[in-house]
């Protein structure tokens, strides 16, 4: 959904290998702003997908059945915005069981900055203040930092959090997009092409940054995709 | 506060809420009836101009709540603010200081569950449980008049079912009280099947708690009501209470500028400029 660059949501698009995907959009993070609701249905138009979206604060207007709604789709997109909202009225409305099912049922489940952050066992949320540490639905067992650009304080705290004993995992750059099949990362791809994805782990108290070959999605410029090093294509000890 | 020593104490500061059946933040009569009890409350602690924020978070905070707040108390003799939950990102805002620096502290209406769930990620509910302690005015309209309560009937889910509230005041709330004939019938069932009972709020009705004991019902339209819903001998009774009516203020004088707009606006359409 980023404006004028339709590349990652042609690629998660594919990835439902559905000829016209059902995708259903989840703006709880943002209160469920109306302006983000229509820029959704701009992005995910009715010609190439069925876009449908549910707003958790006007459930007397949208589907009755979350879970088979949800369920029934090939796409979940989760917009950005406060995590920690997020995950709180998600658990009012059962909805993290319900997307845990849909992951499970290999539904696509997809989302940007609230919305990659939520997926993860722990992350680093810099939405108000200072960056603090959190517990996402764990379904991927790492940490995660978005926004994760040069000399951004939230990257410092990553850094941080890890040496005081944050699990490893990946960060992403604006315009980067970490692909996870199962648990594991596929490949990161990026609508930008100098964004990039990283991986991080500690060792001893010393971080060790690994920057991730990635595929920048547009025409120009491409890059071809570069197999994983060894070391990303296995889960770290927990 | 440290403890130890007994020390010679102001008094308790009175603990007020005041929770409302419904309304909106217009220029229309009962309106400005009620934004003129919320702002003699909030003057009663804080003096000619009195700290009041709203909480529009049961809203997903929308604009439009935010705003008509604004309208409504941006040209009163009070200082008004928003806290945004969704919104602090771009506005980042120590909460806790900000609540307790308040003296009214108004709550939107929206999805009572949703309200209560991000209060609970966000750790407001014991900083408005200290506000109230210290005398800081609770109010709000709709799921933030529920909220104070032990429970609700929210349409957070689509139909109208119970839900929990805080429990500063004991028993529960239900709010449009005959605005939405379905909620207050889901009311009385929950209540016979043994809801605690406690009270129903037409829009425009209020009840304020001021200290200990019974709440005084407040009405600022005509034939809104307040009722007391309890349950005796396995019946549930309604009975109305006696509430004292609140007249509407003359609308606040608009600012030059404000004045000056609506001048050029209507002279606009007349002339046909606006459609």
């Amino acid at each position: 959904m980023e404006s004028g660059n339709p590349l990652l949501d042609d690629y998660v698009l594919g990835l439902t290998r559905a000829e016209r995907p059902r995708v259903c959009f989840l703006p709880t993070a943002s209160g469920d702003a109306d302006h983000y609701i229509v820029r959704f249905y701009r992005a995910f138009s009715a010609h190439r997908c069925e876009p449908s979206h549910i707003s958790l604060f006007r459930r007397e207007q949208g589907p009755s059945d979350l879970r088979r709604h949800l369920l029934s789709q090939d796409l979940v997109y989760v917009g950005g915005g406060s995590v920690v909202s997020l995950l709180g009225v998600w658990r009012a409305h059962g909805i993290d069981s319900i997307l845990r099912e849909a992951w499970e049922a290999g539904i696509v489940l997809c989302g940007l900055s609230a919305g990659s952050l939520c997926w993860f066992e722990e992350a680093v949320t810099g939405f108000h203040g200072e960056p603090k540490r959190l517990r996402g639905l764990g379904l991927l067992p790492f940490s995660n930092c978005v926004h994760y650009e040069r000399g951004a304080m939230r990257g410092e705290a990553y850094h941080r959090f890890l040496r005081e004993g944050m699990r490893g995992g990946y960060a992403a750059e604006d315009g980067a997009a970490l692909h996870f099949t199962g648990a594991e990362l596929s490949r990161v791809v990026a609508s930008r092409p100098e964004a990039r994805g990283y991986r991080l782990d500690v060792t001893g108290s010393r971080v060790v940054e690994m920057r991730i070959a990635t595929t920048y999605l547009g025409d120009r410029d491409a890059v071809p995709a570069a197999p994983l090093p060894e070391a990303l294509s296995t889960a770290p000890a927990a | 506060m440290a403890g130890g020593a007994v020390r010679p104490t102001t008094a308790t500061p009175v603990r007020r809420i005041l929770a409302l059946g419904g309304h909106d933040f217009s220029f229309r009569p009962p309106d400005r009836a009620v934004c003129q009890l919320l702002l003699r409350l909030a003057g009663e602690r804080g003096g000619e101009r009195p700290r009041i924020c709203i909480l529009p978070t049961a809203s997903g905070d929308t604009s439009e709540q935010i705003a008509g707040f604004y309208s409504a108390f941006g040209e009163r003799s009070c200082e008004p603010s928003d806290l945004s939950l969704f919104r602090l990102g771009r506005r980042p805002v120590e909460l806790r200081d900000h609540l307790l620096a308040q003296d009214l502290i108004y709550v939107g209406g929206g999805s009572l569950v949703n309200l209560l769930a991000v209060w609970e990620a966000h750790d407001i509910a014991s900083i408005l449980s200290l506000a109230w302690r210290r005398g800081i005015v609770l109010a709000g309209q709709s799921a933030g008049a529920m909220c104070w309560f032990e429970a609700g009937i929210t349409k957070s889910s689509g139909k109208p079912l119970a839900a929990a509230g805080l429990g500063l005041l004991g028993g529960s709330l239900c709010v449009h009280y005959n605005n939405e004939p379905e909620r207050r019938a889901a009311y009385l069932n929950a209540v016979s099947d043994g809801m605690p009972s406690g009270y129903g709020l037409d829009d425009y009705a209020g009840l304020l708690w001021e200290g200990e004991g019974s709440p005084s019902a407040v009405t600022a339209r005509r034939g809104a009501r307040a009722y007391r819903v309890s349950k005796s001998a396995g019946e549930v009774a309604e009975s109305p209470l006696p509430a004292r009516f609140l007249p509407a203020p003359a609308p606040a004088a608009l600012r030059e500028d404000i004045a000056e707009f609506r001048r050029i606006k209507t002279m606009r359409k007349r002339a046909g400029w606006l459609g």
